[in-house]
């Protein structure tokens, strides 16, 4: 049973500066939580707080029903994997993952199934005798999960575990990394500057900025309606649009005005813009570039939210093309069929996918909706 | 190899200037010394500009004599006094440089003072701090005596009495190396990743467990350069010795190197001067193999 529970957790280093704010979370057994933000934003901070690398200036922390604030790492029944690994480099692989089993003073015949059970489970037995520096970094990784799994931990913290492996490798070790989840079932707390980590390997999404959570949810959750911009910004690859612009009312309807831009405004959401107060306001309008087409007959469904815009440079990547686009100033991608025929230096007219855009507020950036 | 030289015409040629320049300075005196040590030379033989050079070639005459002969007992002797000196000296090299890297390691207040600090016995040339601890370990007007008495205790006869003369120098030279060792000990110790230590924390392992199973075994190939480069210039190093006791009083200071000297520039047994020469260096050779031996052997292990 380890339910991971943060109450008004603060870090502060300096008296008034403090790197994680108020951090509220009620993290499930067996769940894959993943921390997530840019670089600074606390996320490692509030990791190392739950490991009891860092000390907690304020709030509570519960592992399993237990208030930990104060217990020494090795009794609070966490592990954790380092973005470095941190292997003892004098030690063979075996040694290193016995270390921490042997300071407990567990028998040697358990230390010895246990680190050749998961030497098995993470397929390095071959590798059991030799020293960290004659491994490749995907074993070295294999390892390092490995002094994790033997101490048979309630919790994983996992501190951007990816992030010094190839891209290729880096998607292999993704994908075992979620299949190692599954199998031990215990509650992961994972973090990541990676969107796609982030919305491939997550049960739930914690997005940070500046030491404050900006959105829990499920990936879908945070993809499909991230809570401000930016998390809508943050989240997706490439990024969504975002476009300055009015909010005017004419005859009954609610359109977006930008110059190039002239885009109706679905009529199940004016309810929300009413309630929001922004109609004849500055907003902030928000498209995926998947969600801007280019398609004949898209652009015969929705005539009423095409934009026009100066091609500027198109990618392509095989199966799709990415086309950035200038809108009076304003730029935009979308994310079109690799048989679109967009020209680089030409001006073109694409649909906006009106069903799946989002309005923010422009001076908050709060989402409308 | 010719065709190597050929091949690398111009790398060669840089490196010409500053071989020949080893040539002259380090091996051609290196091997005239090797031959001197065969034979009979002392200043009667010597020659000079009046006089040709008349000294023989008398084989293993030199060595004998000094390692199976009548000069045995003053070269064990000697030996002796060189051991206690190196093996004194470097053991608290050892102890106060590790000490105090490991305190400078840590976050305190004020670690860049105290560690400008510690480094002023190693910035001042030696033979200034040499002359300055002759005056302090003056027998009458020496500060620590003066401090000693007013403490109440009575004076020591530091630099007159054999046994006070030892300690003497080997305070004066602890003084001066431990900041070699300090610095060493504290590039090394940061460069251990601090992940590693945190690692082990979660582990759970203690401070002690930290210090035996990270730090130890990290610093292992420091220590070992350190302590060899510790020993090998203690081991030589001629300067404090000579300007505080000049091997007195009654050789009881004398180390190889400083006895060498006299022996050659005081009697002017150059032949025998050389015999010791060559027998430092042999001793140093072999220490040095044996302790590379002794470290691979535990890393294998």
């Amino acid at each position: 049973m380890a339910r991971v529970q943060l109450k008004h957790v603060y870090k502060r280093y300096t008296a008034d500066v403090a790197t994680v704010k108020d951090f509220n979370l009620d993290i499930a057994d067996r769940e894959f939580l993943v921390l997530v933000g840019p670089s600074g934003c606390g996320k490692s901070t509030t990791l190392r707080m739950i490991a009891g690398l860092e000390e907690i200036t304020e709030g509570e922390l519960l592992i399993g029903d237990r208030l930990v604030n104060d217990v020494h790492p090795k009794d609070r029944d966490i592990a954790m994997v380092f973005q470095n690994y941190a292997l003892y480099p004098h030690m063979s692989i075996y040694e290193n993952m016995a270390f921490g089993l042997k300071l407990r003073k567990v028998s040697k015949a358990e230390i010895d199934k246990r680190v050749r059970d998961a030497a098995k489970i993470l397929d390095i037995e071959h590798l059991l005798d030799r020293k960290p520096k004659a491994l490749s970094g995907g074993q070295r990784q294999r390892v390092a999960l490995g002094r994790a799994i033997v101490r048979e931990p309630q919790v994983f913290l996992m501190d951007e575990p990816l992030s010094n492996l190839d891209a290729k490798l880096r998607v292999q070790m993704r994908a075992e990394i979620a299949k190692l989840h599954q199998r031990l079932q215990t509650t992961v707390i994972y973090v990541t500057h990676d969107q796609t980590e982030a919305m491939t390997m997550g049960d739930r999404i914690v997005v940070m900025k500046d030491g404050l959570i900006q959105q829990v949810g499920t990936p879908q959750e945070i993809y499909n309606h991230p809570n401000n911009v930016f998390v809508a910004s943050f989240i997706g690859s490439p990024s969504m649009n975002f476009l300055r612009g009015n909010l005017v009312e004419e005859g009954g309807a609610l359109f977006f005005r930008a110059e190039g831009a002239n885009v109706r405004l679905p009529e199940g959401r004016y309810a929300a813009l009413r309630e929001a107060g922004v109609v004849g306001k500055e907003v902030i309008l928000g498209i995926r570039p998947e969600n801007v087409h280019d398609e004949p007959m898209v652009l015969d469904t929705f005539p009423d939210s095409t934009v026009q815009a100066d091609v500027e440079v198109v990618e392509l990547l095989g199966a799709e093309s990415y086309v950035y686009l200038n809108l009076a100033g304003q730029s935009l991608v979308a994310r079109v069929a690799a048989r679109s025929e967009i020209k680089p230096l030409t001006k073109v007219s694409l649909a906006l996918d009106i069903n799946k855009i989002h309005v923010f507020h422009a001076d908050t950036e709060q989402a409308i909706f | 190899m010719l065709r190597a030289i050929r091949r690398n015409k111009a790398a060669y040629l840089f490196i010409l200037p500053a071989l020949l320049l080893m040539l002259l300075i380090v091996f051609v005196p290196l091997l005239q010394g090797i031959y001197y040590s065969f034979t009979n030379m002392d200043q009667y033989n010597m020659g000079n500009k009046f006089v040709k050079a008349s000294y023989e070639w008398i084989g293993l005459a030199n060595y004998k004599r000094v390692l199976a002969g009548e000069g045995l007992a003053e070269f064990l002797g000697v030996l002796k006094q060189t051991m206690i000196w190196t093996f004194t000296n470097v053991f608290f090299h050892f102890i106060l440089g590790f000490g105090l890297a490991l305190l400078l390691n840590r976050h305190i207040k004020g670690r860049g003072l105290y560690r400008m600090l510690l480094l002023i016995p190693w910035a001042v040339p030696s033979f200034i701090s040499a002359f300055a601890w002759r005056w302090m370990f003056n027998g009458e007007f020496g500060f620590i005596n003066m401090v000693l008495r007013k403490m109440g205790f009575e004076g020591v006869a530091w630099l007159s009495d054999p046994v006070w003369a030892m300690t003497a120098v080997i305070i004066t030279n602890v003084w001066l190396g431990f900041p070699f060792m300090m610095v060493t000990f504290l590039g090394g110790l940061q460069s251990i990743p601090r992940d590693l230590y945190e690692a082990a924390y979660v582990d759970g392992a203690s401070r002690f467990q930290q210090f035996l199973h990270i730090t130890l075994p990290q610093m292992k190939s420091t220590i070992f350069t350190a302590t060899l480069l510790g020993v090998i210039w203690t081991f030589n190093l001629f300067a404090v010795i000579y300007l505080i006791t000049e091997g007195g009083p009654y050789n009881s200071t004398q180390i190889l190197v400083t006895f060498a000297y006299v022996k050659a520039f005081n009697n002017w047994q150059l032949a025998e001067a050389t015999t010791y020469g060559v027998i430092i260096l042999s001793l140093l050779i072999a220490f040095s193999f044996f302790y590379s031996r002794v470290l691979k052997m535990t890393e294998e292990k």
